[in-house]
């Protein structure tokens, strides 16, 4: 059983891993697209001869705004108030959470376990309250509120489910099986990560073993989620895309070679087989011609 | 939201019958405007005939004209069509130009529904579901996901793709491409960056790249009509030489001023290029850019060839192939007569299509200058080049912000301070700028008026601009004053002057519109007569 355990839980790191990095790396190697923004105020296009002027929005700006967006749910709560409260509320319980269990493994190898801290414990608590409370908000407002409620498909009110136990494992895993005590957690974790006790590991006690099968079942489901999808919103070259393309620039490249590509629409008005240059330059009609002569 | 819930799934279901019935009290309510009987349907019925023959189970509305088939194997083959265009939209090769974003829009939806209260139409409708901006993506993704992806049908419904792909759904979704404007406002309104406007436009680009179905006014009216006369009005370039003669006529009747318009000339500074719709309906609009340009002397040029003297670009609105060959045809003049850059008039979606959009096809020396007239007519009036009277212009103005230039290109001030340096009276509308409403004629509406379609958009798409216009007049209701909707763009003029005489606005409470040149050009103090005529 320990076994299984220990192959789902580090499978699912491995395929967390993969997986994220496959759907991102096919996500920025997309081709170059029209440029299609929206804007939420004045923009170079506001004055003559626009092109000579240098390109708005550094760094810092986008920085900033994915900042604002990432860590208040900003236009949730311009938009749509009472679904922001308790999906803030979760959204700030999770980057507490993740943030713990990254102290709970750095500290684990540099505190001595006898000497730590409970504080790190009541962080790991608040922590996990506010993800509960906001989730099981969520979860109501899903399903009580129709707006809400509309599309929504059954398998992510099972989502939430799961997600809401998953909480409650980790919850009981610490104040119950290690009876709420710091120096417990912790040298019960450096004994895992440092692979020190392998009996211990192949054996693992019910509560951490539950906690760890359905912690797999999230780093699983990490690539597929919304929660990476978002950081796709902010690809430069999609929500940020005011780079113009300027004669002999890197953009330029990128067209011709994209215009070099053959077209495959079947509409009567679209000469299927030539390029992409081939068929925006010549007209169906005086192809036609041509092959009349 | 409206009182007729429609699920997605219903889109496959009862072929032969609407998905909504709307009756004008499920509208939302316009104070002051007498309606009539609230029980009376929202917009006219089609006739038996057109009934008969044309698809129209969304809504009652017939857009796209689509002739109904024959025999349940043409049904089928529609729909295999219809899934290989779907699978082309999908692929990164043959749908390079939107890939990227239409992947992130089909993925990224937590159906959190806040883009709906973004929308004018849903609003406009009373919030029916089938306006939702949502309905058209989620019976999009719905298909994808259970009809494109591996293992789709398993599980269908638990995973949330419950929808059944025949003809009735397709057939429903190709008029419903047509029940947005592409303001993507929605757009702008959601938290995961998805563009529910931008699956209005690939799935109008599927249906018309794939299955060669597009609005009649669009296509073959529009662009095909373009690329083959020259204008998608129908404009010849020995007519439109015609037309600048009869407008320097004009320009000489009513203001005095003789003017020679200069056409093809060479080497000039800028090529001045109209919406061609300007020249039949707003002949104004292009004799006051005339005026402006020769009053302060700059050098400049219209074209007299074939699509010089057309900005439209109706190809932005559904099909990626015809909107490049009219972009390139638009640049080549431009390089012909040797000019330092192209300006672009009083059009959005022209702006738009020309000065951004084509920015990723244009390459080596086809990639030209080119730019909005705004900024330039800012600098001519605030900077003091032009000498004006804003006393001359002493009556309500107010201003409709154009999508294509507001919220999608980010010119938002330039007009905005010229009419606060020439209107005394000048007010914003609520919402401005770029959180503004479309007037309701975006995407190509305002051109599009088959069978019982211009009723449809005055009635529904346009109608929070107009409760836009009235708030922004409420406080001038006398009818012996007149109002002006300033719209420096020709789509939107176009669906202002529907609109108005829909709801008998001008008739009843003298509001009338137009476009920014024309208002810079009233307040010329050498111009004696009102450019502005209030007819």
């Amino acid at each position: 059983m320990g076994v299984i355990v220990l192959i789902v839980f580090y499978g699912s790191i491995i395929f967390c891993v993969i997986a994220s990095s496959v759907k991102i790396a096919r996500f920025a190697s997309a081709p170059l697209h029209l440029k299609w923004e929206y804007y939420r105020g004045s923009t170079a296009y506001e004055a003559i001869d626009w092109w000579t002027k240098e390109p708005p929005a550094g760094a810092a700006h986008k920085l900033k705004s994915i900042l604002l967006d990432v860590l208040f749910l900003r236009e949730y709560f311009q938009r749509n108030r009472s679904y922001w409260f308790y999906l803030y509320l979760f959204h700030v319980g999770t980057y507490l959470l993740i943030l713990w269990h990254v102290w709970l493994f750095a500290a684990s190898v540099v505190v001595d376990p006898d000497t730590a801290s409970r504080i790190g414990l009541v962080w790991g608590h608040v922590s996990t309250g506010l993800m509960f409370v906001g989730g099981l908000g969520v979860l109501m407002k899903r399903t009580f509120d129709e707006e809400l409620a509309l599309y929504y498909p059954p398998i992510h009110y099972l989502k939430w489910v799961l997600l809401l136990v998953t909480l409650l494992g980790g919850f009981y895993a610490v104040y119950y099986h290690f009876e709420d005590k710091a120096s417990e957690l912790l040298a019960y974790v450096q004994t895992q990560i440092t692979f020190g006790d392998l009996e211990h590991k192949l054996h693992p006690p019910f509560a951490s073993a539950a906690h760890a099968v359905l912690a797999s079942v999230w780093l699983i489901y990490f690539p597929f989620s919304h929660i990476l999808r978002l950081f796709f919103r902010y690809y430069h070259e999609l929500r940020f895309d005011e780079v113009p393309n300027v004669p002999g620039g890197p953009i330029e490249a990128r067209i011709k070679m994209l215009l070099g590509q053959k077209v495959s629409w079947s509409a009567p008005h679209i000469q299927k087989g030539k390029t992409w240059a081939e068929v925006a330059t010549q007209l169906p009609q005086d192809a036609s011609k041509e092959a009349r002569k | 939201m409206g009182s007729k819930r429609v699920k997605v799934a219903d889109i496959s279901k009862d072929a032969d019958k609407k998905l909504l019935e709307l009756s004008r009290s499920d509208l939302a309510e316009l104070p002051g405007v007498d309606e009539g009987d609230g029980k009376k349907e929202a917009f006219k019925d089609l006739t038996e005939k057109q009934r008969e023959s044309y698809e129209h189970a969304l809504d009652g509305v017939c857009a796209v004209q689509i002739p109904k088939p024959k025999t349940k194997e043409e049904e089928e083959q529609l729909v295999e069509k219809f899934l290989a265009g779907l699978s082309k939209l999908l692929s990164k090769e043959d749908n390079w130009t939107f890939y990227q974003q239409l992947m992130l829009t089909l993925e990224n939806c937590v159906k959190c529904q806040t883009c709906n209260d973004a929308c004018a139409i849903y609003l406009g409708s009373g919030k029916q579901d089938i306006y939702r901006p949502t309905f058209r993506s989620e019976t999009l993704r719905k298909i994808v996901n259970k009809y494109l992806k591996k293992g789709g049908k398993t599980f269908a419904k638990f995973r949330g793709n419950d929808i059944e792909l025949n003809w009735a759904t397709i057939a429903r979704l190709a008029e419903l491409a047509y029940r947005c404007t592409i303001c993507r406002r929605c757009h702008t309104f959601c938290p995961m960056g998805v563009d529910n406007g931008l699956i209005t436009h690939e799935l109008r680009k599927l249906f018309s790249e794939e299955m060669g179905i597009a609005a009649k006014e669009l296509h073959q009216s529009g662009t095909v009509q373009q690329l083959k006369v020259g204008a998608s009005t129908g404009i010849s370039p020995l007519a439109f030489e015609d037309i600048i003669r009869f407008m320097e006529e004009e320009i000489e009747e009513k203001t005095g001023k003789k003017i020679k318009i200069p056409v093809d000339k060479k080497d000039a500074d800028i090529l001045l290029v109209h919406n061609s719709g300007e020249y039949i309906s707003w002949l104004e609009n292009p004799a006051a850019f005339a005026i402006i340009f020769e009053a302060v002397g700059l050098s400049w040029t219209l074209s007299s060839e074939a699509y010089g003297y057309e900005a439209t670009n109706y190809g932005v609105w559904y099909d990626d192939v015809q909107f490049s060959r009219i972009a390139l045809k638009q640049i080549e003049i431009a390089r012909k007569l040797n000019v330092k850059k192209i300006v672009v008039g009083e059009c959005g979606h022209a702006t738009k299509a020309l000065v951004v959009i084509a920015d990723r096809i244009l390459v080596d020396e086809m990639n030209f200058p080119r730019e909005s007239a705004l900024p330039l007519l800012e600098d001519l009036v605030c900077n003091g080049k032009l000498k004006l009277d804003p006393t001359k212009n002493d009556f309500p103005v107010t201003l409709h912000d154009p999508c294509n230039m507001v919220r999608l290109m980010g010119i938002v001030e330039p007009q905005r301070r010229v009419l606060r340096k020439i209107c005394p009276q000048f007010r914003e509308m609520t919402p401005k700028g770029v959180d503004n409403y479309c007037c309701g004629g975006g995407s190509g509406f305002a051109v599009m008026s088959p069978m019982n379609f211009q009723d449809w958009r005055v009635t529904v798409s346009g109608r929070m601009k107009v409760k836009q216009i009235l708030d922004a007049f409420s406080d001038v209701t006398d009818p012996d004053i007149p109002k002006y909707v300033c719209a420096p763009c020709s789509n939107c003029k176009g669906q202002l002057r529907d609109l108005l005489a829909h709801y008998a606005l001008t008739e009843n409470q003298r509001i009338y519109y137009g476009g920014l040149v024309e208002l810079i050009v009233n307040a010329m103090p050498d111009v004696k007569e009102p450019f502005i005529k209030w007819e």
